[in-house]
């Protein structure tokens, strides 16, 4: 049939390029002419010509096959709350009593308020694609199916808990990562974990117990830490308890309750008995900005993400939104498409670069620098808003220069009574103070003590001229003194002395002039100067209407105090700071567990007086105490100088023995210096017991000592809730609709599982009592939620029964803060709140001696602690600022380099430099000349959320370059080496690689500071540790410039079973045989070069900041408010060829990584490559 | 043009709108099309619905540039009007040479031109992930351009279920067809032969080869859910919201209150993949207005600057394109597909083929105020609690 061909109807060709230029008249693009147009006389008027499959096909029924796969037999509502802030509603869909796909709810539209204030449908849908893959991981031979404990361990116990002569465990029974594991009932594991307590809490208990402790070598003021009390080596963690509040926060209710065990141990009465210790997550993960904490005195400012789109400037400062904040990426592109314009300010062109209108490029760690340049515009140009810097800032109020503390009211007068306050209660004492939980109060309550230690302040008054008292009231539109915001003064003193004042602006435009002039800026950051002014002006442009987010990549390096409060400086200088339009925000995890103030209602609950009547409210009494984790990656060692502390005793920790976490990788298998604590900490039986809940095989599950099988969150049994800091969702989780899947409980059942053991052990019921609610049936832990929900300001007035009639529809509430959607400010800037400092105001002087101490009174540079080409930690000024004066080496006698070298010393070095004085140092492993060149950063990224999908098959072949189809079914397996299906890589600036030496693909090593990683001592010949070096793939990333490389910490690494399995499995797979756990590096991995770092700012037991739950302020240590938080990204790194990237016919190393050779590779194309790139495959006639 | 069948178009044509200005490369698509359709063994490399980052990305490896290359260069007239070969043509078939029936004796398909990847090209779905061209990345990069010197962006890529499918064309066995009902191009896994001549002839590297099942198998467009009034899984689970899936007409059937031909055929805004290749594919881009339009236009066509500009006038906020923004903000925020719609001042509303409201979505989220001490609940209703 093709005798038709001529045809009048044919068309030609330019039918299609007339379409495609939208020609008025053409069909349409693609409409196009075709040359065997039959008509109607294409198929034989009988109906035996050839089929045209476009028109007609026989066999349809064919296609009953993929409705078959498509038709659910059931579906319900699971809850996805990994820590990335989002917690989606899953709609799981179950065929055959089986899970088969999961999807998004699509009803988080429908969500309303208590008022009936309703969400809109451009909240659906909630999913991505770590939610979507986790259906494999329900299912997966990676599940922890059910309790495990550690051969050597479980030896241990049942040899009786022998010691050595220091009293500590013996090394052989801490033979963690070797050991197998013994597969156990529940209660056989719980009765394990509730014997160890009771020996612990025995054996350290006492004189004989502290003497134990410091025969081990444990610093002696950690020791006195304990009290005497054994149960406070003992330390309970859940991980970013707010993604659970019942299973997780639920870890404090357990540290709580150990209290029970020390009024056994110990014989002390019930009211002196202690409860054990509760480890951080917010701070711990450096996701708390702390110079948030040091401006506003509370824990972070924030705003949910769909505000954005009210701002006309979105500044996107290190925040790879696009891989972090899926679930919110719509609010950003729909901002961008109404006009708002999208800064970027990164280190790279990446991902969320892409979306940006203007790009900023900086130096790693340098945004800081980039913010006070920005700042100096605006000051010297006079752009900032006199009102807001009035209203709202400490910037006018007045500092003595003689010893650079604010001058206080009561310095003027000697009779000066400090004012009676309306926005705060002065508490007789602590023990007046109201608890946490209690929501019809907003004063913010302080003691007596503070209230005159603190006293009022002093501005100038430009008008009048005289000098006028402020008090944390005077804030907002309860401040009408035309103030002096610049100047200085000579000012009589009470006393008779005469001083000099300045303003806090007026120290800080000192500072700022001196030193960040545009090109001093620019030679710091890295940046163009243009890019700087840029700035500065779209913020003067924008006042009141600029959004500045920022992500983990500036927070996570140890200097991000500075730049947290150099973010503040322009924002307030801005009006952007607490606004529903303009406002700051920091977005690393999930940590506002404010919002449920009441969970003290839950967690303190009186252990000695259990309320069981699940409609009454309980009696709470807090017996646990917390310290930071990082001092347990620091290896139980203070901050610690030449013999003296520069850790304020607030925030002193106790010895670790024991640690029991739930949902908690990153306390040990992702954590900075993984291999430290593995090989310093376990390994070496210092810590004695390591107990975790799970429901997938972790590293962290490697080293531990029993493994509590926990619930997946398709099986909901017990009821649990969270909330989020970027989105006004109440999220409660509703019961599964499927059978278990293995021998899981949820992780209450397991902190009842082993109270009810320690109530056999000691003969006191009331360890059993505590958990009375705990059940799959009756109370499925509801009257715990319910009493949260009423002593919580943001949620009182919900009923969990409703909540989770809606949540079985994948409908969730909207919170009831202030507004929705809610922001940190609005307090402040609607209602003249005061913020939660001393001034009640913004507060960019600090006036505490940790501050003089460190020389950082006033927000200023400090250089990252390793992450720079420069001399590391050194303080950046050129102005001769009286207010930056630390103690440096000099006056106290030390070795300045020396102190440089050291990573431990380095921390308390204080160091001032000129920005160019800065440029012409050098990192001191870059003296060395052994390689060291590059900052390594460990970013996160889109494929996994920390590690939590990121290992699973499904997402791991998404891990760019490296992923290998082929490894899944071992079919064709291209590449034996590769330890996964996909792998962990190093990226780098092609120059800079090929300077090295290196060809894109290869394998490398990358080594940081070798003094102490990948652990103090490494040996690189000792076999034995040879698992702990890092060594990945390299990647020509042309994103990146010079001097930079980074690896996505989300890839999960190298423990002794996967090392092994790479040695002997005959695929060459890094999966543990017996675990099943999965490395994806062939050794080390990415923890291999990070550590933890401490900063004396961070460790004060003198600034003023809210309790992370309640109105109640104090100061020193509140854990994730005001704490150590240096477990930062940063290293500096050489890199080193370990082999070729390619691999010849028997599998051996050698050549290159075949896309090289196809010519597809950035800055090593192909002609016909370029050619694409250029767009050459199509050219433009006349 | 070429074909090897008569044109003959379905009552209705599957349809999309992807804008690559909201794409985020988050793969939830392709996961969400996995879990769904493609989790069985001898699929592993089968990524119906995949996420690219072009320029360095492509999957199956180089599938785009094998294609362009074996073209070569093409023509395309400064008039707009599309000069060049298409892969029906570049052969010179003589397509009257034979009868094209089920007799794989015939092998038609040799008159289109097309390869066959080879296994190693099905490994790495996402290699070039974030990698840039253009204008080298230095520590003082600074961009402020419209177009950024240096570059990348997501192509999200489905089966186009096009017109003139080069699947349906080459099967020497005719087991590849085009539904009537909706456009939805399907390859009957029962009558599937294993030549794989669907696999060599799409020039998109969406017809896949199953070892395990031995059969090749493709995108069916989920139809199961499309016969239900719902859009596909990789649409509902966007989670960008760049997608909208609809009915797509000849320009002259235009129906301009249905989102996806109003963004097509009179906002103009969206344009088809590759359209140079001839198999007048459904699946239609709104182009990233960040990207030279050099690179563009090889893969868009001629329009993309015209493109560009409307989405830029959408964002300045032209009245003219209130429409545009509603349509854009209507994406993705209803599992049932929205065949006609429309936009008030505060507000885009979509109706389904019943006239039923689908999806109502405010152009700026509602902002709510709540009183500081809720005397109901004797709350203080705090931020800072």
């Amino acid at each position: 049939m093709s005798d038709e061909e001529t045809d009048g109807l044919e068309l030609t060709r330019r039918e299609l390029g007339a379409a495609a230029a939208g020609i008025a008249g053409a069909s349409g693009l693609g409409f196009l002419g075709y040359r065997r147009l039959t008509g109607e006389e294409t198929a034989d008027e009988d109906g035996e010509g050839p089929m045209n499959p476009l028109e007609e096909y026989p066999n349809e029924e064919w296609d009953q096959k993929y409705r078959d796969v498509w038709e659910p037999d059931d579906s319900y509502m699971l809850t996805c709350t990994p820590n990335d802030t989002h917690n989606c509603y899953l709609e799981a869909t179950i065929k055959n009593g089986q899970i088969t796909r999961l999807g998004p709810s699509m009803n988080y539209g429908e969500a309303t308020d208590l008022d009936g204030n309703q969400a809109s449908q451009r909240w659906d849908p909630r999913v991505c694609n770590k939610g979507l893959a986790m259906v494999e991981r329900f299912y997966n031979e990676r599940r922890v199916k059910a309790p495990m404990i550690r051969q050597g361990f479980k030896q241990w116990v049942d040899d009786g808990f022998p010691r050595d002569s220091d009293g500590s465990m013996p090394e052989e029974y801490a033979q963690r990562g070797e050991d197998d594991f013994v597969e156990v009932d529940h209660e056989v594991a719980h009765e394990y974990a509730a014997r160890t307590f009771l020996e612990l809490a025995d054996q350290y208990s006492g004189e004989s117990g502290m003497q134990s402790l410091l025969d081990q070598g444990y610093d002696e003021r950690v020791v006195e830490e304990t009290q005497g009390a054994g149960v406070r080596t003992m330390k309970f963690r859940g991980g970013m308890p707010l993604l659970g509040v019942i299973k997780l926060f639920g870890q404090y209710r357990n540290a709580n309750s150990m209290a029970l065990l020390d009024n056994h141990v110990r014989d002390v009465s019930e009211d002196e008995a202690l409860g054990a210790m509760g480890l951080d997550n917010y701070s711990f993960h450096t996701d708390l900005p702390p110079g948030h904490t040091m401006v506003t005195g509370q824990q972070t400012v924030d705003f949910d993400l769909a505000s954005i789109e009210y701002a006309d400037h979105i500044v996107l400062d290190g925040i790879n939104y696009l891989t972090s904040k899926m679930a919110d990426c719509h609010w950003l592109t729909e901002a961008k498409l109404k006009g708002s314009k999208v800064t970027g300010i990164f280190t790279d062109y990446n991902a969320t670069a892409s979306k940006c209108d203007e790009l900023i490029t900086v130096r790693p760690a340098s945004d800081t620098a980039l913010f006070l340049g920005a700042a100096r515009v605006l000051i010297e140009e006079e752009l900032y808003d006199e009102e807001y810097v009035r209203q709202f800032t400490d910037l006018p109020l007045l500092v003595r220069m003689d010893d650079n503390e604010l001058l206080r009211a009561s310095d003027l007068s000697a009779d000066y009574e400090p004012a009676d306050l309306e926005k705060t209660d002065a508490v007789a004492d602590d023990a007046d103070r109201p608890g946490v939980d209690v929501t019809n109060i907003d004063d913010q309550v302080i003691t007596e003590e503070l209230r005159r230690e603190w006293g009022d302040f002093v501005v100038h008054n430009a008008e009048s001229g005289e000098f006028e008292p402020v008090t944390r009231d005077d804030i907002g539109d309860d401040f009408d003194v035309p103030a002096t915001i610049e100047g200085e003064f000579e000012i009589e003193l009470a006393d008779g002395e005469t001083v000099e004042v300045r303003t806090v602006f007026d120290l800080i435009k000192e500072h700022l002039v001196g030193t960040w002039d545009l090109e001093s800026t620019a030679e710091v950051t890295g940046t163009d100067p243009q890019a700087i002014e840029n700035l500065a002006r779209d913020f003067a442009d924008n006042q009141q209407s600029t959004m500045l987010l920022t992500g983990m990549g500036p927070n996570h390096y140890a200097n991000a105090d500075q730049h947290g409060r150099a973010v503040f400086l322009l924002a307030s200088l801005t009006r952007n700071v607490g606004y529903q339009t303009g406002n700051v925000g920091s977005y690393s995890g999930n940590y506002r567990m404010a919002y449920f103030n009441g969970v003290g209602q839950y967690a303190n609950e009186d252990p000695f007086d259990v309320e069981l009547d699940p409609e009454e409210p309980a009696r709470t009494e807090k017996r646990w105490d917390a310290h930071s984790a990082h001092f347990y990656t620091n290896l139980d060692k203070p901050l610690k100088v030449d013999g003296e502390y520069f850790q304020g005793d607030s925030h002193m920790h106790t010895p670790t023995k024991s640690i029991w976490v739930s949902g908690s990788n990153s306390i040990l298998g992702n954590a900075k210096g993984t291999y430290k604590i593995i090989e310093k900490a376990l390994r070496t039986g210092k810590i004695e017991a390591f107990f975790t809940n799970e429901w997938w095989w972790s590293m962290t599950c490697e080293y531990s000592d029993i493994v509590f099988p926990a619930d997946s969150w398709a099986e909901h049994h017990v009821h649990d809730i969270t909330a989020s800091v970027t989105n006004p969702f109440i999220t409660t989780m509703p019961e599964t609709e499927i059978d278990r899947i293995y021998n899981t409980l949820n992780d209450t059942q397991h902190y009842k599982g082993v109270a009810e053991k320690l109530a056999e052990l000691t003969g006191d019921s009331r360890f059993e009592d505590y958990w009375a609610f705990i059940d799959e049936e009756e109370y499925q832990a509801k009257p715990y939620i319910q009493r949260i929900f009423d002593h919580s300001n943001a949620v009182k007035g919900y009923d969990v029964e409703n909540l989770l009639e809606d949540a079985r529809e994948g409908t969730p509430a909207i919170i009831m803060t202030r507004t929705y959607p809610k922001h940190v400010g609005n307090e402040q800037t609607q209602d003249s709140q005061p913020w939660y400092t001393k001034t009640g105001r913004l507060e960019f002087f600090r006036e505490e001696e940790e501050f003089a101490e460190a020389g950082e009174h006033i927000p200023l540079h400090r250089e990252p602690m390793d992450a720079t080409p420069y001399e590391p930690n050194v303080i950046v000024d050129d102005s001769d600022s009286p207010v930056v004066a630390p103690e440096t080496p000099d006056d106290r006698g030390w070795d300045s380099q020396e102190k440089a070298r050291d990573t431990n010393d380095r921390q308390v070095r204080n160091v001032v430099k000129s920005p160019s004085e800065l440029t012409d140092t050098s990192h001191p492993l870059t003296d060395l000349d052994e390689g060291y060149d590059y900052v390594y950063m460990t970013p996160k990224y889109r494929h996994g959320t920390h590690t939590f999908g990121a290992d699973l098959e499904e997402m791991a072949v998404w891990w760019s370059n490296y992923g290998d189809q082929g490894r899944k079914t071992e079919r064709d397996t291209f590449d034996t080496r590769k330890p996964y299906i996909g792998e962990g890589y190093v990226e780098m600036n092609p120059k800079d690689a090929r300077e090295e030496d290196l060809q894109d693909g290869d394998y490398v090593w990358v080594d940081a500071d070798p003094s102490d990683r990948p652990f103090p001592g490494y040996d690189p010949d000792d076999e034995e540790t040879e698992y702990t070096r890092a060594m990945m793939r390299i990647r020509y990333q042309p994103s990146i410039p010079r001097g930079v490389t980074r690896s996505w910490m989300n890839v999960t690494q190298t423990s002794h079973k996967s090392y092994e399995a790479q040695q002997e499995r005959e695929d060459g797979k890094a999966q543990s045989e017996d675990t099943n756990y999965v490395s994806m590096y062939r050794s080390g991995g990415h923890q291999s070069m990070t550590s933890t770092w401490l900063r004396r700012t961070w460790l004060t037991d003198s600034m003023p900041r809210k309790d992370m739950l309640g109105q109640n302020m104090d100061v020193g240590f509140e854990p994730d408010v005001h704490a150590a938080n240096g477990a930062p990204k940063e290293s500096f790194v050489k890199i080193e060829k370990a082999e070729d990237g390619g691999v010849n016919e028997e599998g051996e190393p050698e050549g290159n990584w075949r896309p090289v050779d196809e010519g597809v590779r950035p800055t090593q194309e192909n002609d016909r490559m370029k050619q694409y790139l250029e767009g050459g495959f199509t050219s433009e006639s006349d | 043009m070429d074909y090897p069948y008569t044109e003959a178009r379905p009552e209705k044509q599957w349809g999309a709108v992807f804008d690559l200005n909201k794409c985020i490369a988050c793969q939830t698509c392709s996961l969400s099309c996995k879990t769904t359709w493609t989790n069985n063994e001898g699929q592993e490399h089968m990524f119906w619905n995949n996420v690219e980052t072009k320029p360095y990305g492509s999957y199956p490896l180089q599938w785009d540039v094998e294609i362009l290359d074996r073209l070569g260069v093409q023509e395309w007239g400064s008039d707009g009007v599309y000069e060049g070969k298409t892969i029906f043509e570049a052969r010179d078939f003589d397509w009257e040479s034979m009868a094209i029936d089920d007799d794989p004796e015939t092998m038609h398909s040799e008159g289109i031109e097309g390869f066959r990847p080879d296994d190693e090209d099905w490994a790495q779905p996402n290699l070039g992930e974030d990698e840039p061209t253009g204008q080298e990345v230095e520590s003082d990069t600074h961009i402020d351009e419209d177009h950024h010197p240096t570059w990348f962006f997501y192509l999200p890529r489905v089966c186009n279920h096009c017109t003139f499918a080069a699947c349906a064309g080459g099967c020497p066995v005719q087991a590849i067809y085009k539904r009537q009902e909706d456009g939805i191009v399907l390859l009957d896994e029962d009558s599937c032969q294993s030549f794989q001549e669907c696999v060599r002839a799409c020039p998109y590297g969406k017809s896949i080869y199953n070892s395990v099942a031995q059969n090749s198998q493709k995108c069916v467009g989920c139809y199961p859910k499309v016969e239900q009034g719902l859009v596909p899984q990789c649409f509902e689970n966007c989670l960008g919201k760049i997608r909208m899936h609809g009915w797509v007409n000849t320009p002259e059937n235009a129906d301009t209150s249905a989102p996806v031909d109003y963004m097509v055929h009179d906002a103009e805004v969206a344009l088809p993949l590759y359209p140079q290749l001839g198999l007048e594919p459904n699946v239609y881009y709104i182009p990233p207005i960040n990207v030279p339009t050099d690179y563009l236009e090889q893969m868009f066509g001629p329009r993309v600057e015209q493109a560009q500009e409307t989405y830029r006038k959408a964002r300045r906020g032209d009245e003219e394109y209130r429409k545009l923004r509603g349509a854009l903000h209507l994406m993705g925020s209803t599992e049932w597909r929205i065949e006609e719609f429309e936009v008030t001042d505060e507000e885009a509303i979509g109706y389904d083929q019943d006239g039923h409201t689908v999806a109502r979505v405010p152009m700026e989220e509602p902002t709510y105020e709540r009183d500081r001490f809720d005397n109901q609940h004797d709350a203080y209703r705090l931020d800072i609690a």
